[in-house]
């Protein structure tokens, strides 16, 4: 089991800026296997859930629960992958992608075969002892994805992973993480700003708007896997997600808080 | 693409400018000789002339004579091997205190104002200056010219790491706690090889600073190693043997450079691809 269950979570920060509310009062289950896509205006506070689920911050007020089980911090069962690869230089590829499995003490042999295992994957296994400045950005985005599936991660937690990337490469890596997702039934929380690319990867889109620091609109999405980008379906309603988007960044008041309490 | 080896590396053997970079190296070097061999030739023309005494000036055939004598008898490698001895100890407490000091300061905010303030205000003293301080503590003895040294570069190998730790992406450092690193293994798997280039660079320069360090207390407190061969050439008018020393410590210090740095920055320019 994987579920994730989010309960009045609110988030501030305290910048030169004043007090800056990401999150307030949010709620939310993310139900094991689910492929759940969150679009947003920028400084919404989307990558702030990603950092709270992955317990690289802390909730000011409310509750995250993995399974019934308070999260702490950082553990294997949740990995987040970034916009930026921020792979390790000092290492080769290979030990890069066993990085997780050396912090958790495993031996070194079963640590090279199962990264050998996920470098197949991703297709990059010729690419196993070369440094990480010598791949393209695809490739690096890749590694970080072979690296944080190392640690079989219940949840996998991404961040805006391909907006760098180009057309060709994020076409290639949508059908590697489908392809993926089906195969482990891994439950994914995946950002973007690409509203297509939500709607050809998720089973359920959700819309945050900045103003309240919440959710406001959810999408589930029951198109036929797979899908593809120019799919006539999937550019209908994401027409209908990119204008509710629209309206969301137009309409900013600026009024964040819980309702009664 | 290349199946095997490194592909970045073999396709930059098949760029043109490859060769060119190492016929500039060639001319390079001629450029370096010719230029020394000047410098030997106006020496010994200034000899030759006798504008000075010989006394004050010596030729370089003189300081070469002298050289190998020293080099012959022993006593030079006596004196080199007394100073290496205090050089790698005191050096060597540097590099082990100063490195695991410099990660703390740069992670922890209030190592950082207490140490890190005390370090750079320690680094505004000459490390000589310790030495009147270190005879009284610990007598005219090795541990005296140690401390010196010690003094001398650990300040400035723990600045320079955490000046690298400082400037680390932050990105890179929650990647690796959200990959588990933790404690004690955040600071031996992430921390200190993700700070390597500034950890190289700030213990290359604790090196030449406890090697200077070191020929300032052996000039002031005689007993055998290169800074007392050094008061001895001069206490004996031997301007010979003082020349032939001071190029000794010149070769020791590159040489001990490159030995000890340069392995450390092919590695550096490997793995993060940076050009020098
Ligand atoms: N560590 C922090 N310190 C101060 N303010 C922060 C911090 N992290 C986030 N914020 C603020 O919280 C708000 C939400 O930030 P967040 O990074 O979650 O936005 P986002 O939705 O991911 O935006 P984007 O789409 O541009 O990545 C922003 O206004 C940001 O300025
Ligand atoms: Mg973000």
């Amino acid at each position: 089991m994987a579920e994730l269950k989010l309960t009045a979570v609110s988030k501030s920060f305290n910048t030169q800026a004043g007090v800056i509310t990401a999150l307030s009062c949010v709620d939310l289950t993310i139900k094991e296997g689910e492929f759940l896509c969150v679009v947003g205006p920028s400084g919404c506070g989307k990558s702030t859930l990603l950092n709270l689920i992955a317990g690289l911050e802390f909730p000011d007020q409310g509750r995250l629960l993995l399974d019934d089980s308070e999260i702490t911090g950082p553990a294997a069962d949740r990995v987040l992958i970034f916009q930026e690869p921020a792979l390790f230089p000092w290492l080769s590829v290979i030990d890069n992608v066993a990085f997780g499995l050396k912090m958790q003490g495993g031996a070194k042999q079963h640590r090279t075969a199962r990264a050998m295992e996920l470098l197949d994957l991703v297709h990059l296994s010729a690419f196993r002892s070369s440094w990480i400045h010598q791949l393209s950005g695809g490739m690096r985005q890749r590694v970080a994805l072979a690296r944080a599936l190392a640690l079989e991660p219940a949840v996998l937690l991404m961040d805006e992973p391909f907006a760098a990337l180009d057309a060709q490469t994020r076409d290639m890596l949508h059908e590697e993480l489908e392809m993926l997702w089906q195969k482990t039934g891994k439950t994914i929380v995946f950002i973007t700003h690409n509203v297509r690319e939500a709607v050809r990867l998720g089973t359920r889109v959700l819309l945050m708007s900045a103003d309240s620091g919440k959710f406001v609109k959810e999408y589930p999405i029951n198109l036929p896997r797979n899908r593809h980008l120019e799919d006539v379906e999937l550019v209908k309603i994401a027409s209908v997600i990119r204008d509710d988007l629209k309206e969301v960044v137009a309409t900013a008041s600026g009024r964040k808080g819980c309702p009664n309490g | 693409m290349a199946k095997r080896g490194n592909p970045a590396i073999s396709r930059a053997h098949a760029l043109p400018s490859y060769s060119r970079k190492n016929s500039s190296r060639v001319q390079t070097i001629g450029i370096r000789l010719l230029f020394f061999t000047f410098l030997f030739i106006l020496w010994q023309t200034l000899f030759a002339l006798k504008i000075w005494n010989e006394m004050l000036f010596p030729g370089p055939l003189e300081v070469i004579t002298t050289a190998v004598a020293v080099l012959q008898d022993g006593s030079m490698a006596t004196a080199v091997l007394a100073s290496l001895k205090r050089l790698i100890t005191g050096y060597g407490i540097s590099v082990a205190v100063g490195i695991p000091l410099g990660l703390i300061m740069g992670r922890n905010r209030l190592i950082d104002e207490t140490f890190g303030t005390l370090a750079l205000g320690l680094q505004a003293l000459p490390s000589i200056c310790w030495l009147p301080l270190a005879i009284l503590w610990f007598g005219l003895n090795e541990i005296a010219i140690c401390f010196v040294v010690i003094m001398g570069s650990v300040m400035a190998i723990s600045l320079a790491v955490r000046d690298g730790v400082r400037g680390l992406s932050p990105l890179l450092l929650r990647a690796a706690r959200v990959l588990g690193a933790d404690g004690a293994s955040f600071y031996i798997h992430v921390l200190f090889p993700a700070a390597l280039p500034s950890v190289v660079t700030g213990a290359r320069l604790g090196w030449s600073f406890a090697w200077r360090s070191l020929m300032a207390a052996e000039l002031l407190y005689g007993t055998v190693g290169l800074g007392s061969t050094l008061s001895m050439g001069r206490e004996l008018h031997d301007m010979g043997l003082v020349v032939a020393t001071m190029l000794i410590i010149i070769a020791i210090g590159l040489i001990a450079d490159r030995l000890l740095f340069g392995g450390m920055d092919t590695l550096i320019r490997a793995r993060w691809g940076t050009e020098r």
